[in-house]
């Protein structure tokens, strides 16, 4: 008989008062590999914790109840999107995240909040209706994508399987293309992941949207290749830069885990922005994780 | 300086080449590898006894924990790897020789064409005891070769079909 592992980490997460903020993650992560797995009470321990105070936090519990392929995640999710009273940054994840569950029932909700007042919430919705419209068409059954390495649910499918960098380019940030588009290029190139990918999705970080600048700094995080940092520090220090795309730059550079960034990260942990700081601290924490030949990131108490 | 590095560079790409004019390894993703597969750790090919992954984190990532035995010197290794990188898979042969006879711990035998191969030791244990056995019988065998890396070695032994 081994101890239900879930209280304890529901008390970790939803612990508003703590002060170790990476020990919180590490136990949303854990909780997400037992709602992945089909687990309700560990889908209503994340929901639980939208009570925090913490932004970040909050749009990471939107992001792995997404990810979790459980549609009983989904009132939690339309809940955090109704709510205009929360900050776009976790409003726009609850949105990109019914796309992920391709929740067919939350299109009318997705399509009411194409005239958000955040443009961030807007542009979600429409990339979330289009993923659910692509995922539920013919084309999802007859497209011939290429199986990607990374094991994330995306806001869109790659495109089949173009190789030309150039091309992937200017579709990536073709301003008469739907955002959608866009973005399937984005992980195209995301997946075929070469230096020179990595060069063309770097100029994405120079458009218009920041929501799609935010995109692309998550897919280098993804990607983890030493040659997107100079990109990253450009972003993630450049105060004027939107404070979303500053945070998932700043956790991308922890997922890169390369000891010469260690000191940008010290710094951005100081940042004014509540966002970047808090960022920072989970990125240290990832990056001591990485490098420390450890094996698990989720803390799911091994014994029990 | 620019021609030394050239003629490295050459030397490595005439030492990467196997017999059969194949790369000695190509690059696979972590996750795509498979338990009783083969990789390189450390340098060595070897092959995958053991293989986990962990929960992902953030970004999707997942670490992948490999245990494997060096197929020559049959020494275990382990490696850490995030499940997107590429790890190196060493191509792997074999090939089954006719023998003829054993020259100072040497083994002497006859390639499909006829020529003759002298370069691979007899190996210790089992099958070198089982090669010398057969020898001194005078039993026909064909012994298989395993050959990685450039490196090669006899794994097996058996009897040649009666003719």
């Amino acid at each position: 008989m081994t101890a239900d592992p879930i209280p304890e980490l529901r008390r970790v997460l939803c612990d508003d008062n703590s002060p170790d903020l990476a020990l919180r993650f590490r136990a949303l992560f854990s909780l997400k590999h037992l709602a992945t797995n089909g687990n309700l009470d560990a889908i209503k321990a994340i929901a639980a914790a939208f009570s925090s105070k913490s932004a970040l936090l909050k749009h990471e519990l939107a992001y792995c109840l997404g990810q979790c392929k459980n549609h009983a995640a989904a009132p939690f999710l339309q809940d955090v999107l109704k709510n205009l009273a929360e900050d776009n940054m976790v409003r726009h994840e609850a949105g990109e995240a019914l796309g992920a569950l391709v929740h067919v029932d939350s299109l009318p909700l997705l399509r009411k909040y194409l005239n958000d007042p955040s443009v961030e919430v807007r542009e979600t919705c429409e990339i979330a209706i289009a993923k659910i419209e692509w995922e539920t068409s013919a084309a999802s059954k007859t497209e011939d994508l290429q199986s990607s390495a990374f094991a994330s649910i995306d806001p869109a499918p790659p495109l089949a399987k173009e190789a030309d960098i150039s091309k992937l380019q200017r579709k990536l940030m073709d301003q008469e293309s739907s955002l959608f588009e866009r973005y399937r290029a984005m992980f195209r190139l995301r997946d075929i992941a070469t230096p020179e990918a990595i060069d063309a999705l770097a100029t994405g970080l120079e458009d218009k949207s920041a929501l799609f600048r935010h995109e692309i700094a998550f897919v280098f995080g993804q990607m983890s290749d030493p040659h997107s940092i100079p990109a990253l520090i450009k972003a993630a220090g450049n105060k004027n830069e939107q404070s979303m795309v500053r945070h998932e730059a700043v956790e991308a550079l922890g997922g890169i885990a390369d000891e010469r960034v260690d000191q940008f990260l010290k710094e951005y942990a100081q940042d004014e922005e509540v966002v970047v700081r808090d960022s920072a601290i989970v990125a240290l924490d990832m990056a001591e994780f990485e490098r420390s030949g450890a094996f698990e990131y989720a803390l799911i108490p091994e014994s029990n | 300086m620019a021609d030394n590095q050239q003629d490295e560079k050459l030397e490595y790409n005439v030492e990467s080449q196997g017999e059969s004019g194949a790369s000695a390894t190509f690059p696979m993703q972590c996750s795509a590898l498979r338990k009783n597969g083969h990789v390189v750790i450390k340098g060595r090919p070897c092959k995958i006894v053991d293989m986990s992954t962990s929960k992902t984190g953030k970004h999707g990532h997942a670490k992948v924990h490999l245990v494997a035995i060096d197929i020559f010197t049959g020494k275990k290794l382990e490696e850490l790897c995030p499940s997107t990188h590429n790890m190196d898979v060493p191509n792997v042969s074999r090939t089954e020789y006719q023998f003829s006879y054993i020259e100072d711990g040497f083994l002497n035998l006859i390639k499909p064409d006829g020529s003759e191969k002298s370069d691979v030791r007899v190996p210790e244990g089992d099958v070198g005891d089982r090669i010398r056995e057969y020898e001194e019988a005078g039993t026909d065998i064909l012994v298989t070769i395993i050959s990685a890396m450039g490196e090669e070695a006899a794994i097996s032994v058996k009897e040649a079909p009666k003719a």
